[in-house]
This record gives C-alpha cells, structure tokens and sequence, in this order.
C-alpha cells in the first residue's frame, strides 16, 4: 500500500511540473497568439477568450494595408540590408580579434581588453545613436545607410567579440600545439583548425547578432532616414499615442509580419540561440 | 611558445580599429558635445560651456525623476526576471524533466519573448494586454471578479505595466542560463542529501542555490544593464508616460535631443549613463576576475 502511494506521488510530481511548465509556455506565447488572431479578425478585438479563437470575420484586409500602406517590403528590404550588412563587416573583423585575444599573453593587455568588451557591450544604445545623429547631421548625411549601419556595428561588435572569445578558449592547446609541430602558420592555424571547431559558436553569435539587428528600433527612429528606415519604425505610423486611437487590425498585421517570421527561425535555430545566450552569459 | 608564435595582435588589429571607429567616436563625441551648448535648430554656433550641462542635471526635477523611474525600472525587471527565471529554471532542471526532450520542447517556446521585436512587444502590450477596454489583463481581472484598471493612464500603473512587459522579455535569459547551471549539479550530490533526510526547499536553498551563487551574480548584471539601457520596450508601450511616470534616462536623452533640440544636455545624459555602465563593468570584472579568463 505504501509503495502504491509512493509510486502515486511520484507521478503526482512529475504531472504537477508538467503542468506549471505548461502554464508558462501559455504565458510566453499567449501575447504572440492574440497579436496573430486579431490581424486576421476584422474587428480586432476580443471581449471573450473564446472570441480569441472563433474564425468569424476572417479577413486578410489588414495584412493588404500593412503591405501597400505600410510599405511593409520596402522597410523589409532596409532591415535586411542593415541587419545582413552589419554582420557580414562584423564576422570578418571580430572573428579574428576574438581569436587574437584569447592567444594575448600579457595580463594587462588582457583586462584592458575585456574592459573595452564589457563596458562598450552594456553600452546604453543612446550613447552611440545621440552622438552620431548630430555627427550625421553636421555632415549633411542624416537618414543615410552609413549611419545606422555604423551604430548596428558598435552593437554587434561586442557582443560578437565576447560569445567567441568563449568559444575560442574551449579549443584545446595541443590541438594547436600539433599543428605548429606540422608547420602551420598562425593563419593556417586558424582558418584551417580552430575555425572550424568554433563553426557551431560562429553559427550561434551570428544567429543573435542578426536577431537583434532585425529587432533594433532605437538606431532606427534616430538614424534612418525615409529611404533607409527598417521594420521596426515602419510600424510605428500606424500606432497612435495612448490617447490617440490606433489601428488595431494593421499593427497587429504589421507587427506578426515582423514577429512571426523571426519567431519560426528562432524555432527552427533553436541549438544555436540557446548555446550562444547561455555561453554569451556564462564565464566558462 | 604558442602565444609567442601567433602574434596575437595582427588578429586583433581591424577590430580594434573598426571598434574604435564605431565605438570610440560616438563615446568620444558624446564627452565633447556634452561641454557645449548646441541646438539643433543653429548648428554650427555651438559654444564651449564647460560643466554648465552636468550642474543642471543636478537642478533639473525632470533628470532626477527620470534616475528614479530609471532605479525601479532597472531593478524591478531584474528581480523579476531572476524570480521567474529561477523558478521555471528549477521546475526543467528536476530530475526526469533536464535534458529529456520534453525540456528541450519547453525550452524552445520559452525563448519566444527573448526573440520577439521588441517594439512588436511594445505596441502588442499596448494594444492587446494591458488596453484598459479590450485588454487582456483586464479581462482576467474581472473573470475573477476584480476592478479593471487603466493600466497605462494611470501615473500609478504605468511603470509596473512596463516592468512586467521587459520583465516577460528578458525572463528567458535568466532562465536559460540558470537551468544550465542547474543542470550541471550532479544527481548523487542530491540524492544523499536526501538520504540525509533534507527536503526539497532545503536542497534549494542550502545546496542549489550556494552552487549557482556566481551565475545569479553573472546573469543579475547583465539583466541590470540591460534594463538600464531599455529604450523600444518602454516607448512603444507607453512613451513616456502619464505625468512621465515612465520616462526613463534612455527616452529622457531622445526627448531632450530631439524634441527640445538641446544637444549639448541630452549628450551629457547621455555620457552619465555610460559612466554608470563603466562602473558597473569595473564592478563586474573584479568580482569575477575576468582579465584572467582565456588561459588556454
């Protein structure tokens, strides 16, 4: 009888886990499905939960908006120019550099590195975007690409620098030792051993470095102009102040054709997000 | 011999440089510009005004209110994020559930609001979440028969609302990397403290949490910094709020930028949050000793 209830209770358990582990996955995804249903209802808005899920008034009117209006592929475009831009002239330079730092071998230079890292990876956005519209502005080129490229640059720099840094100490010296012994140059070392044993760790820290150049709003608002402006500040014509009504259907059309997709990509790279931000945060 | 052979600094070389291009001109021309008087609106007769930007700081009720909406923000974001990082952290770390594929399930959707837009976040909590009509926070309320509120109208509410809404994005940081450092306890050292007769939340408390000490330090930091710097979470959900109540320093510098075209002030700003990160990395390297990591 004992061991019954015993068996009962672990079971109990594990159900009980399975349950607060669901309802936080409600939580997560909840807000996402609700923006979804109320761009493809034609009020677009719920006074019931099971309102939420009903298909009547299916329309598609406010992704034709978002998409005409909205310009939503013109703005699609600059995001993915930015984004795609920035990280190209970012893998190229920081790979390297991540790699040069873990082979220093002075202590100080060392610390005075991470310190630049760290101090400029906390860095609030503001401090790069505010100088460089008045520098932007007095050289007559705001709202030009350089400028929201350059400060997608100065977000992703040291993010990048810092997760392969990470990936670079977990290389085993001897691997490198052998290949000296074979008569390897330093770049034959990296390009042809240690590069590709951080290959996972590159895929990883490019996969967030573009998701959070997709995401930026910030250098948007300040820097892009009406040739270069990205997704995140195309939405926001259609979103009015508090007071000010908004458009209910064609934001929540507009924002899900942001949202979604990353969302799916996110899912499906799902190894490499959760690697990079655990070794992104964690020291070893 | 293998530091010697690779001449460290030819690698390092373009990304300095491309660093100090990107980085080192912005944080530069921010210390200048916050020296001098500059408006937008008659630029090219900008004057050198020496510290008369920072002294206003100090007299303006606006700044000081913006440091404290600030101060709450960062922390409450932080606290809760750990809170419930934590502790879905601990429910996937359990044993039968790490590692199995019904935690790599969970752990694919509960990195949603990390990925998600952040201003889509924004305008969908302003819209569908916390809206005082339509909202569904309010419709939760009076499903269990409590009073609606108008959530981002009132100068009470508002900058909860906005600590929730960053709190449900930055949640899966402290989640994830807390379960990895869960994980990693090994099972025996639990099991005989259960044999010693322990239960869980002294196990929690006395043995899980003591091991995860330094990633709760580590990850407390980075959820600080990045609450610090929030900009598109806060002005797509409320702006800056009724009566500024959530008018933090980050949409404090773009309004005084922008809008009032003060260059010299808000660059000031500007570069007093920037030496409040550089004290916090200081802070942070010397807890963890970080100028010694990559001995390989």
């Amino acid at each position: 009888m004992k061991l019954i209830i015993k068996k009962l209770k672990k079971h109990y358990d594990y159900l009980i886990k399975l349950l607060l582990l669901s309802i936080w996955l409600v939580i997560c995804i909840t807000p996402i499905l609700i923006l979804f249903m109320a761009s493809i209802s034609d009020t677009a808005i719920f006074q019931t939960i099971p309102d939420l899920f009903s298909l009547e008034g299916t329309t598609l009117v406010n992704y034709r908006i978002s998409i005409n209006q909205g310009n939503f592929f013109f703005h699609l475009r600059n995001s993915l120019i930015i984004a795609g831009s920035a990280l190209a002239l970012v893998l190229v330079v920081c790979t390297p550099m991540a790699y040069g730092i873990t082979k220093l071998s002075s202590r100080k230079a060392k610390s005075a590195v991470v310190f630049g890292v760290l101090s400029t990876r906390f860095i609030p956005y503001v401090v790069i975007a505010m100088p460089l519209y008045l520098l932007f502005r007095q050289m007559g080129l705001s709202g030009s690409l350089p400028g929201v490229i350059m400060a997608h640059l100065a977000m992703q720099m040291p993010f990048i620098v810092w997760l392969m840094v990470g990936f670079f100490d977990g290389i085993p010296g001897e691997v490198e030792e052998a290949a000296i012994i074979d008569g390897c140059t330093p770049f034959q070392i990296f390009f042809k051993v240690s590069l590709p044993m951080v290959l996972p760790g590159l895929n990883a820290a490019a996969i967030l470095a573009f998701i959070m150049s997709y995401n930026e709003f910030l250098f948007g608002l300040f820097l892009a102009g009406p040739n270069t402006r990205p997704l995140t500040v195309g939405i926001m014509r259609f979103v009015g102040g508090v007071e000010v009504g908004a458009q209910y259907g064609v934001v929540a059309a507009y924002g899900s054709m942001i949202v979604v997709p990353i969302i799916i990509f996110a899912l499906i790279v799902n190894r490499y997000i959760v690697s990079g931000m655990t070794q992104g945060a964690v020291k070893e | 011999m293998l530091k010697k052979y690779f001449k460290p600094w030819r690698f390092i070389m373009p990304g300095l440089i491309l660093g100090l291009i990107t980085l080192g001109v912005p944080i530069y021309q921010a210390l200048k510009n916050s020296f001098y008087d500059i408006r937008l609106y008659r630029l090219g007769s900008e004057f050198f005004v020496g510290f008369d930007n920072y002294i206003n700081l100090w007299n303006d009720s606006i700044f000081l209110l913006a440091v404290r909406v600030t101060l709450i923000f960062t922390i409450g974001c932080t606290i809760l994020s750990i809170f419930f990082g934590l502790s879905v952290a601990s429910v996937l770390s359990s044993d039968k559930i790490r590692g199995s594929l019904v935690a790599r399930f969970f752990m694919a959707f509960f990195i949603v609001p990390f990925v998600a837009t952040q201003v889509v976040t924004g305008v969908m909590g302003r819209l569908f979440i916390w809206d005082a009509e339509f909202g569904l926070i309010n419709y939760l309320l009076n499903t269990i028969g409590l009073q609606a509120q108008a959530w981002l109208t009132s100068p009470n509410l508002a900058l909860p609302a906005a600590i929730i809404t960053n709190s449900w994005r930055l949640t899966p940081l402290a989640l994830l990397v807390l379960y990895a450092a869960l994980a990693t306890i090994p099972e025996t050292l639990i099991e005989s403290a259960k044999i010693d007769g322990a239960n869980e939340i002294m196990i929690f408390l006395k043995i899980k949490l003591p091991m995860i000490k330094y990633h709760i330090i580590f990850v407390s930091m980075i959820l600080m910094t990045s609450a610090f710097r929030e900009f598109d979470v806060i002005y797509s959900l409320t702006g800056r709020g009724p009566r500024r109540a959530t008018n933090v320093l980050s949409l404090m510098v773009y309004e005084q930028g922008v809008s009032v075209a003060d260059m010299g002030y808000a660059n000031a700003i500007a570069f007093t949050m920037f030496l409040i990160v550089a004290v916090v990395t200081v802070i942070f390297i010397k807890i963890f000793k970080l100028g010694d990591v990559g001995v390989s």
